[in-house]
């Protein structure tokens, strides 16, 4: 099948910056991929060349199959776009904004009317379709913004940020909404928020300055790095006896203890490599003839895993630096 | 092109959602109102040769400098400053419709404050007592003089609320190089008389063509020179919008 989005070697360069370094990524039609990443990393620039606001400095891209450098108009009518801050003419009333919207895009009279009232049902704005955009709370400005990449249909959604600004009830009527929509089209959101892309997509891009450094689906990004987490033990015993008895277990790295108000010891352990030493943990507390309360493993969340992985990248930039400097 | 018809029907929305439109059409009518009063207590005083409309028309280079950069700082400055200018070119537009969209609503906003000053000529006819001072001709070739001299002088405004996102800014180019356009090419033209740099400088300002235009001749050459000159003014315009690179 062919991919919605493929983007082969994409750079871009700002005077002496680079906000994108070759990048390469593939979005297949019906997933709903989220990019992850800090401020700045490179996110909007990506849907801004997709969309065909900036052009790139090197690089392919196509969407649906389509040039988007050579065919940017063929392209632009495949994406319904949502960009970040999510710019609106403030003088304008919804419903005549979206009616304006459904022009440009091409949509003809009858169909024009279908989609507006169809948007506008579905973003839940009908009570407010009269209201002046202007004078709009953030989260009614957010779904209009969301009604507008709605109104032709868009095989590809593109979505910055789409619930930034708003509030915990407003954001999980965002989330249900673009879970919904991911059922008929694909989506491609961007997020620094972590448990917005766990809830909501089906596959994650982990960029940090310009570089894709991971894409997996949520689940077996955490899986991979689940292996070497810390375990927490409680224990009833005596402090010392605990600490010496776990720490000589051959698959224990390091270990902190502290003792509890009412006789347990808490401790937290650092497997060695990618061990799971809780069953010999397990073994060693009931040898010495004591009490388990508690043996589990904390559970890595993305936040750690892009935590993680980014600090890996900061750490072999700064090596590099370090090279570079030592070779002058 | 085929969707200049949707981009205009929301740029003269635009004016008229906001205060701006009023008020410059307020400002226009009030100083050519004032104008043309002071024109007609003159003339019953003193008669000339002159004709009450070659007077109002001699006075185009006032709402040229103040009216067309209060009408054009805002098309591309405002929508760079919001960000809108995104939605709009991510959608199914070329450039060129968009630059073409906002110059047409700013001209035909234009012509809708020259097309009110129709009712001097009512005025005139009702209480004129020589008929012969109305001819039709004349009058109605000040108002293509008006309407292509205006268009060109906009076509610098879009140009310039295209270098910036602050409209202030955008204002006070438009508005210099407006006044270099016509004002000073006039003086500068003044300084060689009769000489080759003499009648280059006079072609290039408007006064003398205003002149020839109110007295009913309508010349091909002004309107080449100014036809041409706001096609490359959008040219030059499109293409800054295409680079996307202000401040």
């Amino acid at each position: 099948m062919q991919p919605m989005i493929k983007v082969d070697n994409l750079t871009k360069r700002y005077a002496g910056v680079t906000a994108l370094d070759n990048v390469t990524f593939e979005v297949k039609p019906g997933e709903i991929v989220g990019f992850l990443g800090p401020n700045g990393a490179g996110k909007s620039t990506t849907m801004r060349i997709l969309t065909g606001f900036i052009p790139a400095t090197a690089g392919r891209a196509h969407v649906a199959g389509v040039d988007v450098f050579e065919n940017s108009l063929e392209v632009r009518r495949h994406i319904g776009y949502m960009p970040e801050n999510n710019p609106l003419y403030e003088d304008m009333r919804i419903q005549e904004y979206l009616r304006f919207r459904a022009r440009l895009k091409g949509l003809g009279r009858a169909r024009r009317k279908e989609r507006v009232e169809r948007v506008l049902e579905l973003c839940g704005i009908r009570d407010v379709r009269r209201r002046v955009i202007g004078q709009l709370s953030k989260g009614y400005r957010q779904r209009v913004g969301l009604a507008d990449a709605l109104l032709s249909e868009p095989d590809l959604l593109i979505l910055d940020e789409p619930t930034i600004g708003l509030d915990p009830v407003q954001i999980r009527q965002v989330r249900q909404l673009i879970r919904d929509l991911g059922r008929e089209h694909t989506i491609l959101l961007s997020t620094h928020i972590l448990p917005e892309v766990e809830m909501t997509c089906n596959r994650v891009l982990i960029i940090h300055r310009g570089r894709i450094l991971a894409s997996d689906t949520p689940d077996n990004l955490t899986k991979t790095l689940r292996a070497g987490g810390e375990i927490q033990v409680e224990v009833h015993g005596p402090l010392d006896a605990v600490r010496a008895r776990i720490r000589d277990l051959p698959e224990v790295e390091s270990l902190s203890a502290k003792g509890l108000n009412d006789g347990y010891v808490r401790l937290l352990v650092q497997p060695k490599g990618e061990t799971d030493p809780r069953e010999q943990i397990f073994r060693a507390v009931t040898a010495g003839g004591w009490t388990l309360r508690e043996l589990s493993r904390a559970r890595t969340t993305l936040e750690d895993i892009f935590v993680q992985i980014t600090r890996e990248e900061d750490e072999a930039e700064e090596d590099r630096r370090e090279g570079r400097r030592r070779m002058r | 092109m085929k969707n200049v018809p949707t981009l205009l029907r929301r740029e003269l929305g635009a004016y008229f959602a906001s205060v701006m439109g009023y008020v410059v059409i307020m400002f226009f009518l009030l100083v050519m109102g004032i104008f043309f009063a002071l024109v007609v207590s003159f003339l019953s005083r003193q008669p000339t040769q002159l004709t009450a409309m070659k007077l109002v028309f001699s006075m185009f280079w006032l709402p040229g400098l103040v009216v067309v950069p209060a009408i054009t700082m805002r098309l591309l400055a405002e929508e760079k400053r919001m960000g809108t200018i995104e939605m709009l070119m991510t959608a199914p537009v070329t450039h060129f419709e968009v630059v073409f969209a906002k110059w047409l609503g700013a001209v035909a906003l234009y012509a809708l404050m020259w097309a009110v000053t129709g009712l001097y000529i009512v005025i005139l006819r009702q209480f004129a007592g020589n008929p012969q001072a109305l001819d039709i001709g004349p009058i109605l070739a000040g108002y293509v003089g008006v309407l292509v001299i205006g268009q060109f002088l906009i076509s610098i405004g879009v140009l310039a609320s295209a270098l910036t996102k602050n409209q202030v800014a955008a204002a006070l180019m438009s508005f210099t190089l407006i006044f270099l356009m016509t004002l000073v090419v006039y003086w500068v033209s003044s300084l060689f008389p009769g000489g080759k740099w003499g009648d280059f400088f006079q072609f290039l300002s408007p006064f003398k063509h205003m002149d020839d235009f109110s007295r009913g001749i309508v010349d091909v050459r002004p309107l080449v020179l100014y036809l041409s000159g706001s096609a490359l003014m959008l040219f030059i315009t499109t293409r800054l919008v295409q680079l996307r690179k202000w401040r």
